[in-house]
């Protein structure tokens, strides 16, 4: 009976071709995600780790400055008995000017020089490294992405404003230590002593190392022999701890890239259960006779059902082997786009093969066994009859559930408000977010039915085409509802993601454009810096400015008159700007810093401030030993401000501030007479300054929203894998469904129909399919999407942005898979032979 | 051929299927022609070709030889159209709107309302229906009442008549019928034939119907037999008497030319 059963199965193998697609892709995700986490951590470890460490030493900081360790501790260290080597690292500020002039906008730009040793520290890519003045050597990154290659001239930024125009002569990798610094230019040594050092920031001491690396055949004995000679001031830690360390680390970032990555290829999963389930659905049903016929001659109910499940475990199986392979591949791919130090390490590990096989079986059996399940209900007798169906579930069951669901998603989400949102609380909206989101998939066949019969009703079409495949389309709602929720799985996610970005992008968009006048000119520290006291006073100086906000911000503990008090952060301004130059989003009271401070929304409702109330202001300050004891100053409440990203926590007088408090600013908002003439004079203020970008509103802007496009951009690559497994569930519905209408397609033929026809009916029943779960996708993700900003940002359900734009791609999208998926089955139907879809038996 | 008025004739119709030693000749050079207004009733036995005889007429399938023309009784002779060669859009189209059918079973679409699958070939040419004809259609087969029901909902006899008013609402030239009473019972049977038979005398339909039932045969005007691919005997305004008498002499002929052929091996 089993072998009847595999061999019908391999009869059928373009039927299970569909489902075979939807199986192997989501086990190649699954095992490509931990191909790629498993190398990526071992390619860090390994590769990129450095074996030639015994110990590295690092002086504990005393101040607010980093410590150095001095030439003469250095001297020691290399005389100390085990160490046959010891290097003194010299590091400092420099930073790589790109093409534009400045050293980079959002992006993570190293900031850092080191000098060249021939320690593993550097892995040459090309050229060699720098030997004298006017030699640097650029880290592969940096110089790709300031364009430079071997042979140019590179300019380079120094501490305290300086910089140094160098031949480029090496490009080279750098392996990190775990500690330290990520280099990306590189002097030789009497070079780097000469320009590392800001001389304005330590003009006194002798030029000193920001670590030392030692050496000797017994790690053991060096670090040994260091900790007793040097003693507490340093850190020291040798080099086994330091690959363990770097080992550790890189197995943690595999584990989280794994744990994102898995929670996409669970999506595709879950859009492949659909698909096999409905497939398996159609391929019982098209042999209930044959079932029905092996129950008359003896079989019994459970071995019918087993040869089902049988069947799916071949399929599985089978599934399972190409996916793993395509996985493996798939990862390897990957790894080698990605940029790496180094040698790169594949790792296929026994474990992701046989999570790629565990993945493929289980979930293609859990797809097959209500199946299963039915096709050993299915009565002997049927195969007597000629029209013998198999028993279906009602669908009241699961439609109830899913109303439920709905139900009760809906309720868990209204219980909680904007205004009280806790931890527990977001967690039980968002679950219920989610619990609604299954009770729609569980109504899909009855929404099916509930949207699509009014509509073939309502679309009284002229034209027998559209009637046709709109009735094909709600004739089986089941199929048609597993069909299109494959689709709505992946495309609903998608619209979610979109939503919370789109939200997101708003709520930034408003605050920059209510904060930020729209002819103000941005001044920026650029590659995550802060802007210093010379480029305060250049923007002062610049010709045209009427007003400059240069915001600066610290912490602040703020205390009631009651005594209760807030540890927050303060920003500090000129209040001759605020109204001009930036503009705080005032709730309460005014904004004239001069009549006091401008507390946030969230400290003033904490503390239960009014304006009007007076309020201490403890500032820490930063002394000459370390720490000093804090500095209160007392203020009134001018108003209360809606906090933004621009303007952080209470605003206060930049006159106010102690001297000693530690405040930073890295943008400055510069207002004139006319806006391109104020630009022009601070782009040639700042054109000394590649550390400062000179910018518009929307400039800054688009820097602000990048990071969340590109997070986005990811996102949706990822889901996509889920609407690829949608569109093969497409394909497979129709397939089958033109192969269970033969004989009606041969009637509608004999009667007049043109091939055309035909082929244009099929693919408007796709196109209805594929619109159906893009509607039902773009709607319930919105809504989604709404109760996920709602929980991030508290802002309210109905308050999220919905994105038109992606929302639109997406149903043209569909509509496309629908044609595309159309293709094929809808030449098969084209193709019928009237005879023989009219003959009878 | 030219006595009478045909609607649809045939001349040295064959068809071969196979090749080689296993090759069966379904139709061997029929000449035939149907009268235009006549209820014509094709029998024969099992395997005697008379289905592929109907379907070759029809344009559903291509013979090996010969040629058949519809003649075009409602268009003019201009209209008279000759089969063979036409390709496939044309001859869609030619069943579309000059050819009625009813076959056996799984006549109708069963997403459409008994009215959609009368008029599905009229909406098919884009046409609207004419509703006075219509109406005379609908009352003639007694589904008024009936219009807004799926098929899965009539009866098979209903269903049946459904077929046959589609086959009609297009006023074809000529209406070809498959056994359309082959899974009927007795009294559903003779409503459809009672039907057909009307539609010719009413209103002036021509009508081709294979069949196997005498019965059904003796609501025809013309009788032809067919037998091993050939048309062996023909009966004019016939009775299911008459019908089975000619039916038990040719099997007769038949089992006398097998016993023939045994003897003389």
């Amino acid at each position: 009976m089993l072998r009847a059963m595999l061999r019908d199965l391999r009869a059928h193998l373009g039927r299970v071709a569909m489902t075979l697609a939807a199986i192997v892709l989501g086990v190649a995700f699954v095992v490509a995600t931990w191909v790629v986490s498993d190398s990526a951590a071992a390619t860090v470890s390994s590769g990129s780790s450095r074996t030639d460490l015994g110990a590295l030493v690092r002086a504990k900081p005393t101040g607010p400055a980093d410590a150095e360790i001095s030439a003469d501790v250095l001297d020691r260290l290399a005389r100390l008995p085990g160490v046959t080597r010891a290097e003194g690292v010299r590091a400092g500020y420099a930073a790589l000017v790109g093409a534009s002039g400045k050293i980079g906008t959002t992006s993570w730009a190293k900031t850092a020089g080191t000098d060249w040793d021939d320690s593993q520290r550097f892995a040459l890519i090309d050229g060699r490294g720098p030997q004298r003045a006017g030699e640097v050597a650029l880290e592969q990154q940096a110089a790709a992405e300031a364009g430079l290659s071997v042979g140019d001239s590179a300019r380079v930024l120094l501490g305290g404003d300086r910089s140094d125009t160098a031949t480029v002569v090496g490009v080279f990798s750098y392996r990190a230590t775990g500690w330290g610094f990520d280099p990306a230019v590189v002097y030789d040594a009497d070079t780097a002593t000469r320009l590392l050092r800001d001389p304005d920031a330590t003009p006194t001491a002798e030029p000193g190392f920001a670590q030392v690396e030692l050496s000797g055949p017994d790690e053991r004995a060096v670090v040994a022999a260091v900790e007793a000679d040097l003693g507490a001031g340093y850190w020291i830690d040798s080099g086994s701890e330091l690959r363990e360390q770097r080992a550790k680390d890189a197995a943690a970032d595999g584990d989280v890239i794994r744990k994102a990555l898995l929670a996409f290829a669970a999506v595709a999963l879950m859009a492949g259960v659909f698909v096999i389930a409905n497939t398996f659905t159609m391929l019982v049903t098209q042999r209930t006779r044959q079932f029905a016929l092996l129950r008359a001659v003896g079989a019994r109910r459970r071995q019918v059902r087993r040869a089902v499940l049988t069947e799916a475990v071949v399929l599985g199986l089978v599934g399972s082997t190409v996916g793993v392979a395509f996985g493996v591949g798939l990862g390897l791919l990957a790894m080698r786009l990605l940029p790496v130090v180094g040698d790169v390490a594949y790792v296929v590990s026994p474990w992701a093969v046989l999570l790629g096989y565990a993945v493929g079986v289980v979930v293609t059996m859990v797809a097959a066994y209500g199946s299963a399940r039915r096709a050993a209900r299915v009565s002997p007798m049927a195969a007597l009859r000629t029209d013998a169906a198999v028993p279906r579930r009602s669908l009241v069951l699961r439609s109830v559930l899913g109303l439920l669901a709905v139900a009760a998603g809906a309720a868990m989400v209204a219980v909680t408000s904007p205004e009280d949102l806790t931890e527990p609380k977001r967690m039980l909206a968002m679950a219920g977010a989610v619990l609604a989101w299954v009770g729609v998939l569980l109504t899909a066949p009855i929404l099916v039915s509930a949207v699509l019969g009014p509509l073939t009703r309502l679309l009284r079409a002229p034209r027998p085409v559209t009637r046709i495949a709109l009735r094909n389309a709600v004739r089986d709602p089941r199929r048609t509802a597993a069909t299109s929720s494959a689709l709505m799985i992946g495309l609903s996610l998608v619209c979610a993601f979109a939503t919370v970005g789109q939200t997101l992008s708003a709520d930034i968009t408003e605050q920059v454009r209510s904060t930020v006048p729209e002819n103000a000119v941005v001044l920026r520290a650029a590659a995550f810096g802060y802007l210093d006291d010379t480029a305060r006073a250049a923007a002062t100086a610049a010709p045209g400015v009427t007003a400059l906000a240069a915001p600066r911000s610290g912490g602040v503990e703020v205390i009631s008159a009651r005594g209760s008090s807030q540890d927050t952060e303060f920003t500090s301004l000129d209040p001759a700007a605020v109204g001009s130059a930036i503009r705080p989003r005032v709730l309460a009271g005014g904004s004239d810093l001069r009549r006091g401070v401008l507390l946030a929304e969230r400290v003033a409702t904490a503390l239960g401030v009014q304006p009007g109330d007076q309020v201490r202001l403890r500032f820490p300050v930063i002394g000459e030993a370390g720490k000093a004891a804090p500095v209160e100053v007392p203020a009134t409440v001018a108003g209360v401000h809606e906090g933004s990203d621009l303007l952080r926590g209470q605003l206060i007088d930049d006159a106010l501030v102690p001297a000693g408090v530690y405040r930073q600013g890295d943008s400055m908002y510069a207002v004139g007479a006319d806006a391109s003439t104020l630009r022009g004079a601070l782009e040639k203020a700042f054109a000394s300054r590649p550390d400062v970008l000179v910018q518009d509103r929307d400039e800054l802007l688009d820097d602000l929203l990048e990071p969340y496009q590109l997070v986005l951009g990811l996102v949706y690559v990822l889901l996509g894998a889920a609407v690829v497994i949608a569109v093969f569930g497409v394909v497979n519905t129709l397939a089958l469904s033109v192969l269970e209408r033969t004989r009606e397609l041969g009637v509608f033929r004999a009667l007049g129909a043109s091939r055309a026809l035909v082929r244009r009916t099929v693919r408007r029943e796709s196109v209805v399919i594929s619109l159906y779960g893009g509607v039902l996708g773009i709607a319930v993700g919105v809504l989604l999407g709404g109760v996920m900003q709602y929980v991030i940002l508290a802002n309210p359900v109905f308050g999220m942005s919905v994105p038109w734009l992606t929302a639109l791609v997406a149903l043209a999208g569909m509509g496309l898979v629908g044609v595309l998926a159309a293709l094929w089955p809808a030449r098969r139907a084209a193709r019928a032979d009237i005879l023989a879809a009219i003959a009878t038996e | 051929m030219t006595n009478f008025d045909a609607a649809v004739s045939a001349e040295d119709l064959t068809k071969r299927y196979g090749s080689g030693d296993a090759q069966v000749t379904a139709l061997d050079t029929v000449t035939v022609a149907f009268g235009r207004g006549e209820l014509t009733a094709i029998m024969g036995p099992s395997g005697s070709g008379k289905s592929t005889l109907m379907h070759c007429l029809a344009g559903l399938d291509t013979p090996t030889a010969g040629r058949v023309w519809l003649d075009g009784s409602r268009h003019g002779d201009a209209d008279r159209v000759e089969l063979s060669g036409l390709r496939d859009d044309a001859l869609t189209a030619l069943r579309r709107d000059r050819m009625g059918f009813v076959f056996q079973a799984f006549n109708l679409l069963p997403t459409l309302t008994a009215w959609e699958n009368i008029t599905l070939p009229l909406d098919l040419a884009g046409r609207r229906p004419d509703q006075a004809f219509a109406d005379t259609v609908i009352d003639a087969v007694g589904l008024r009442d009936r219009l807004h029901h799926r098929p899965a909902q009539l009866s098979g006899g209903q269903q049946q008549r459904v077929a046959c008013a589609r086959a009609l609402i297009s006023r074809p030239d000529v209406v070809f019928a498959d056994e359309p009473t082959g899974a009927l019972d007795s009294r559903a049977g003779a409503e459809v034939l009672g039907f057909l038979r009307r539609s010719v005398d009413e209103l002036a339909q021509t009508v081709v119907m294979v069949t196997h039932d005498p019965v059904a045969a003796s609501y025809a005007d013309r009788v032809l037999f067919l037998a091993d691919g050939k048309i062996v005997d023909e009966l004019r305004e016939p009775s299911a008497d008459r019908v089975l008498d000619r039916i038990r002499s040719l099997e007769s002929v038949a089992r006398g030319a097998r016993t023939a052929v045994g003897a003389g091996a």
